[in-house]
């Protein structure tokens, strides 16, 4: 199962940079969590259905009604760079 | 100091009776963390000012007899990725040194309405994902029985600061044991409430199907209490649920001991806890029978791939655009994967990586899909076991708390020690662990009871019983060291 594990490819999906010394104990590690959550293909579960909820419960939506919340300011306030009221960010676009 | 702290109830009728103040308490609180700190670590920051503004008003309450209830004017300690409006939620993370919340997490709410105070924060493992708090940015808390061990965690500061008296109880957050297993290893009780009973809005996620806000207290009253005063449905959280609390048909109860918890793998300290336990139930005219879940040793992988891959989605939101730190880059993409390289720890990064696998195309299926499905065969067993007991006990965790850097080597061995309390959260069962004894060289050894999804206070009326048959009256030994000022 741990033969396609590629770590530049996951740390590349995760968006994480990751140092060429923290690869390699991050790939060994892994690989040791892998190699023990194998032991769950030796379990029967053709007909088992998922439940996301524990409790099997069908979550509620909330009514569609407008209700106070946080005000643009304060929601703004933990960024690190805004400008207008819109957050900045470095260019997406080379 | 006076480690020596009533029950909420005791203290609750010193406040009525006038023989002591609120404000006289947070005072004793705040001394005793004075005392601590320097040597435990537990707090990451207090709110003395706050704090005692906070008591003295219900000073004047008790005084014109116009008291909120039993929690008025108890110093409660919170676990620093509950947000408090006004002050910082770290989640003991680089990524969030300098976030404050705009905001009150449900909980906090409901508690500052019954008038209680806050005595400040408490380290945890980073973004609650650790068994020692070691994984702390700001460095680990200590056991407050003796400081070359481990609090436990991910909640280690909050059960350590309940332990060394700097508090009277706290909040802690559990994934997969994060209130019982420090609960555990500080001699404190650590209740995991029914999973959707209380509400996790502004609980930093970890692993949202997991993931349930409970106490850590002092008794098994204090937890019912506060229980009590944070439970129920809020409509802020689409998993929280409106619920019919369940009692056991039977005053005479029939309880189940989880065969699988009892082998090898757990140590005889803590099955021998649990002997003791069956022992004074089977005198008190309760039924105490061994019974087998067998997917029991299955539920370690299953929990490895359904919270690492619910964390790495839930911790995408941490890009260094809307909150928290961010490293300079000339391009967005640039930014993102160095802020999220400095920001986190190794055992964030390790999770992260795990459930971006389990999720990538390709892999979905045959991981989290497959994890997913034997979770529900889980939950089938114990909907089956159910049928048979009223409740299921075990040890809490497989040893006693362990040594500094004992288990950080293979990620295995950490991961094993939630092993006895990672199933109540598959299950999203209540679970509550009870301090019972003291090992050998002197650290707290605990059980764990499991009830039914929404029999929470009969759990916690069960718990209290073996509580009063125990009488754990330890309390640990804080000493400043030639190090220490």
């Amino acid at each position: 199962m741990t033969k396609d594990f590629n770590i530049d490819d996951i740390s590349n999906l995760a968006s994480i940079h990751l140092e060429e010394k923290e690869k390699l104990k991050l790939q060994k590690d892994l690989e040791i969590v892998l190699e023990h959550v194998d032991a769950l293909k030796n379990i029967d579960v053709k007909d088992e259905k998922i439940d996301i909820h524990p409790l099997s419960k069908i979550l509620d939506l909330r009514e569609d009604e407008s209700t106070p919340s946080l005000s643009h300011e304060d929601a703004m306030k933990n960024s690190p760079e805004t400008k207008d009221g819109h957050f900045v960010v470095p260019p997406s676009i080379e | 100091m006076n480690r020596n702290i009533p029950s909420i109830s005791k203290l609750n009728n010193l406040f009525l009776d006038k023989e002591l103040k609120p404000s006289e308490l947070f005072e004793q609180v705040y001394e005793n963390a004075s005392f601590t700190e320097s040597i435990l670590h537990a707090h990451l920051e207090l709110f003395h000012d706050e704090g005692l503004e906070n008591s003295k008003k219900s000073d004047e309450r008790f005084l014109k007899g116009e008291s909120l209830g039993k929690l008025d004017g108890i110093p409660i300690a919170i676990k620093d990725n509950i947000n408090v409006y006004g002050y910082k939620t770290t989640c003991s993370s680089k990524m969030l040194s300098n976030y404050v919340s705009p905001y009150d997490a449900t909980v906090i709410g409901m508690l500052k309405e019954t008038g209680s105070t806050f005595t400040g924060k408490t380290n945890l493992d980073e973004f609650a994902m650790g068994s020692s708090t070691e994984n702390s940015a700001y460095g680990p808390t200590k056991n407050p029985w003796n400081p070359d061990y481990v609090p436990g965690g991910s909640s280690g500061g909050s059960a350590a600061v309940v332990s060394a008296g700097s508090a009277v109880a706290s909040l802690g957050s559990d994934t997969g044991g994060s209130i019982r297993q420090p609960a555990s290893f500080c001699g404190v009780v650590g209740f995991k409430p029914t999973y959707g009973t209380v509400s996790r809005f502004g609980l930093i996620a970890f692993a949202s199907s997991l993931d349930q806000i409970g106490p850590i207290t002092n008794t098994v009253d204090d937890a019912r209490i506060i229980f009590d005063n944070i439970q129920g449905y809020d409509p802020k959280d689409a998993t929280s649920i409106k619920p019919q609390y369940t009692e056991p048909k039977n005053k005479k109860l029939k309880i189940g001991i989880i065969k699988e918890l009892m082998q090898e793998g757990v140590s005889e300290d803590s099955q021998n806890e649990v002997n003791k336990v069956t022992q004074l139930l089977e005198n008190s005219g309760h039924e105490v029978l061994e019974t087998s879940l067998p997917l029991t040793e299955m539920a370690l992988s299953v929990y490895y791939l359904i919270a690492p891959a619910e964390c790495s989605a839930n911790l995408s939101r941490f890009d260094g655009v809307r909150f928290g730190l961010r490293e300079p880059a000339s391009g967005s993409y640039e930014m993102m994967n160095k802020t999220r390289a400095v920001g986190f720890g190794e055992e964030v990064k390790k999770r992260i990586l795990l459930g971006t696998y389990a999720l990538s195309a390709g892999y979905f299926d045959e991981y989290y899909g497959r994890a997913l499905k034997v979770r529900s065969k889980i939950i089938s067993d114990f909907q089956k076991a159910f049928d048979d007991f009223d409740f299921l006990i075990s040890p809490t965790t497989p040893s006693p708390a362990f040594k500094f850097g004992e288990k950080t080597e293979n990620p295995l061995e950490m991961y094993l020690s939630d092993l006895c309390t990672i199933p109540a959260n598959l299950a999203g069962l209540p679970a509550i662990s009870i301090p019972t004894g003291l090992s050998d060289n002197n650290m707290p050894l605990s059980i764990q009871l499991m009830g039914k999804p929404c029999s929470d206070y009969s759990l916690l009326d069960l718990a209290e019983s073996i509580e009063d048959m125990v009488s754990f009256n330890h309390l640990p030994k804080i000493t400043k060291g030639d190090n220490e000022s």
